[in-house]
């Protein structure tokens, strides 16, 4: 019952929220389901740090790994339903996009991505995933405007493509399984494909074909260039709370499919094919997309080539591998979810005041906004990596990991992405934050909504960054032992 | 041998073949509709491919999904596609950056290309050469229909063919992955073309055409 309740009251209070006619009595449903589903979350997560790895019936599971991940999800997700009651006052009531239909689709992508966690089963893993496409399709065309059909339609297509040939791969894993003995109606049982590694090294050909296909399907969602074009176009066009839950949470949650993956594969055939795979595809997307941030002209863009910058150096840090890479690895996506969300909130306020994410027309922002500009400054800081915030401190970890292990060029290859991506922010933000105003301040004042969340996010940064809680570091070494 | 099972075995042996045929009409034809009608056509083939491997292995699970193949493939999303072409009243051509004989020139291609691909695998896992062979195209065929069609419900055929191929190497790999399994992805198939179409309609509204080679407001 613990691993059902964090799927049941997403998948009902979407259904509730739908029937809410006044959007003042579906915000307040919203905010109560999220509550209680928050609560849920907790519970398992006590429950599994606690008493070890959870199962339920077949199909469902949750381990440390799991359990990390909820956190993860909770933490961002809590955020997001705070910030939206604030962001949500400036949609007109439209036919799809009103407040009980946003809420409706937020929560049905929460019960995808809640899913996908819970996942015990491969098949079922890919099942969720292609379902938190479907399901957040819509969110991101949510304002119905010419630019957000064609990024939904994008979204949609291209990442539809893509999973399927994720599915092709869980399918030659699973023909790989039964070639190698494991009998058919659990050969798609991680836990059980986790143990029988060591068989599955009889066949090395079928589980490598598996492995590319699974990293370019999921890698679509990861935003892996050169996979990545629907990214861009999805964050920037979505409503910010939506752009803060996919850069923070729907990455992170195809990362951990492919995590699961890598390990089956690292443990049956040796560390070298998968990681070397995860190296490539990190090494490219960190280094394209840290020089596409030099020249975008929409701020959000420039947060979501941020976004697969960050996803690959987390692949990095699985590449390099060792107890250090994987630790930063995990250390840096979520830490990286925490600066993310607080940056998408940031720029909800930008677009109200300015009426535009154009870099190149928001001037003075430090004068007329000055709460918000501190939330950009300090999101800023802490995404390019600076102390004392979270991101320093884990990419500093993979860093060292990949000096360890001498791979020097690997090193090399963040430190020059780090330094362009903090040479473009730097210069995006300046451009924003000096200069004078040409617009009058539409607000008088922030709202807390708008406030407490970013608050939230610098806190858990800091924290991050200056000492890392013991009650996490053990999470996360037990969730590093699951995938050892 | 009893009439039933020279049927399956002539079925097994052929399938392949007339999955080709569909995939070369494919890349010929030139209106959405007669797209849509093919699909189903091709959904029908894979039917009796399954039909027929299921009563060779006597196996049940494999006549559910056969029945799953018959109900959602062949009847409900040609449906669901066609009610879709009759609503929009749009023109109705396909509109294909590559002429028909070239499409059916770069069709016959990929499919020699997949025989080329799957060589190494049959002999290794013994498996049947001209259904993976049959797979493959489709995978690539989907695609290649993606790639130069520019109307927005063609790509979504293009899609669903590319989804056969992956449905197909599985069926011929493996006899398919356990029941549930097969159930939750056909459930997200149909959602998902249910979900295309109504975002199809949504590019109506918002652009007043279907062609997406002219979304192009986002670059960059």
């Amino acid at each position: 019952m613990v691993l059902i309740f964090p799927l049941l009251i997403p998948l009902l209070g979407a259904f509730t929220v739908l029937l809410c006619k006044s959007p003042r009595v579906a915000v307040r449903v919203a905010l109560g389901v999220g509550a209680l589903e928050m609560i849920a979350i907790g519970n398992a997560v006590v429950r599994v740090y606690t008493t070890g790895a959870l199962q339920a019936g077949e199909y469902l599971r949750a381990d440390s790994l799991t359990a990390f991940f909820l956190i993860n999800i909770g933490l961002i997700f809590a955020l997001v339903l705070v910030y939206s009651v604030g962001y949500l006052r400036h949609i007109p009531e439209g036919r799809f996009s009103s407040p009980r239909w946003f809420y409706g689709l937020v929560f049905l992508f929460l019960f995808t991505m809640i899913a996908v966690y819970l996942s015990a089963n491969l098949g079922l893993l890919w099942i969720s995933v292609e379902a938190t496409t479907l399901a957040s399709a819509f969110l991101v065309g949510f304002y119905n405007t010419k630019g957000a059909v064609e990024a939904g339609w994008k979204y949609l297509i291209v990442c539809t493509v893509g999973i399927a040939f994720a599915l092709f791969g869980t399918i030659t894993f699973y023909l790989a399984a039964v070639r190698c003995g494991i009998p058919q109606d659990t050969a798609l049982n991680w836990t059980v494909l986790m143990n029988a590694a060591p068989r599955l090294a009889a066949a090395p050909q079928l589980l490598k074909l598996a492995f590319v296909f699974i990293v370019v399907g999921y890698g679509t969602k990861i935003g892996f260039v050169p996979m990545h074009s629907w990214l861009p176009d999805a964050h920037a066009e979505a409503p910010s709370p939506i752009s803060a839950l996919l850069s923070a949470v729907l990455l992170n949650c195809a990362m951990y499919a492919v995590l699961r993956f890598d390990a089956i594969t690292a443990r049956a055939l040796g560390p070298g094919f998968s990681h070397h795979l995860l190296l490539i595809f990190g090494g490219l997307s960190i280094t394209v997309a840290a020089f596409l941030m030099i020249v975008q002209r929409d701020l959000k863009r420039l947060l979501a080539y941020s976004s697969i910058e960050h996803m690959g150096i987390v692949a990095l840090g699985v590449g390099i591998g060792g107890p250090l890479g994987l630790f930063g690895a995990l250390l840096h996506a979520f830490n990286h979810s925490l600066a993310k969300t607080m940056l998408f909130f940031t720029t909800g306020d930008v677009r109200e005041n300015y009426g535009t994410l154009r870099m190149d027309r928001i001037r003075g922002m430090a004068r007329t906004l000055p709460w918000t500009s501190g939330a950009m400054i300090a999101g800023g800081l802490a995404i390019v990596g600076m102390p004392p915030f979270g991101l320093f401190v884990s990419e500093f970890i993979i860093l060292t990991a990949a000096f360890t292990q001498g791979s020097y060029l690997i090193a090399a290859l963040i430190l020059v992405a780090l330094s362009v991506a903090f040479g473009a922010m730097l210069f995006h933000f300046q451009h924003m934050l000096g200069g004078e105003s040409h617009t009058t301040r539409v607000r008088p004042k922030a709202f807390l909504t708008d406030l407490a969340p970013t608050a939230v996010c610098v806190a858990c940064l800091l924290v991050l960054g200056l000492r890392i809680p013991p009650v996490f570091t053990n999470l996360l070494h037990s969730a590093m032992a699951v995938l050892q | 041998m009893g009439l039933v099972d020279i049927a399956a075995a002539k079925t097994l042996a052929s399938s392949a073949v007339f999955i080709f045929i569909t995939l070369l009409l494919l890349a010929s034809a030139k209106r959405t509709r007669t797209c849509i009608v093919l699909f189903s056509m091709q959904g029908a083939v894979v039917t009796a491919q399954i039909l027929a491997t299921a009563y060779v292995h006597r196996s049940a699970e494999a006549y559910a999904i056969a029945f799953l193949v018959l109900v959602i493939k062949v009847l409900a999303i040609p449906y669901l596609l066609l009610r879709i072409v009759d609503r929009l009243n749009m023109p109705r051509e396909v509109k294909a950056s590559t002429t028909s004989a070239q499409s059916v020139f770069i069709t016959a291609a990929l499919i020699l290309l997949s025989f080329l691909v799957v060589q190494p695998y049959v002999r290794a896992f013994n498996i049947d050469e001209d259904m993976l062979a049959a797979a493959i195209a489709l995978v690539l065929t989907g695609c290649f229909l993606m790639v130069s069609r520019k109307k927005a419900l063609m790509q979504v055929i293009g899609l669903l063919v590319l989804e056969n191929g992956v449905f197909l190497a599985a069926l011929t790999s493996t006899f398919g992955m356990p029941l549930v399994i097969e159930i939750g992805i056909f459930f997200d198939l149909l959602m998902g073309v249910f979900l295309m179409g109504l975002f199809v309609f949504r590019i109506r509204d918002t652009f007043d055409h279907l062609d997406v080679s002219k979304l192009r407001r986002l670059r960059g």
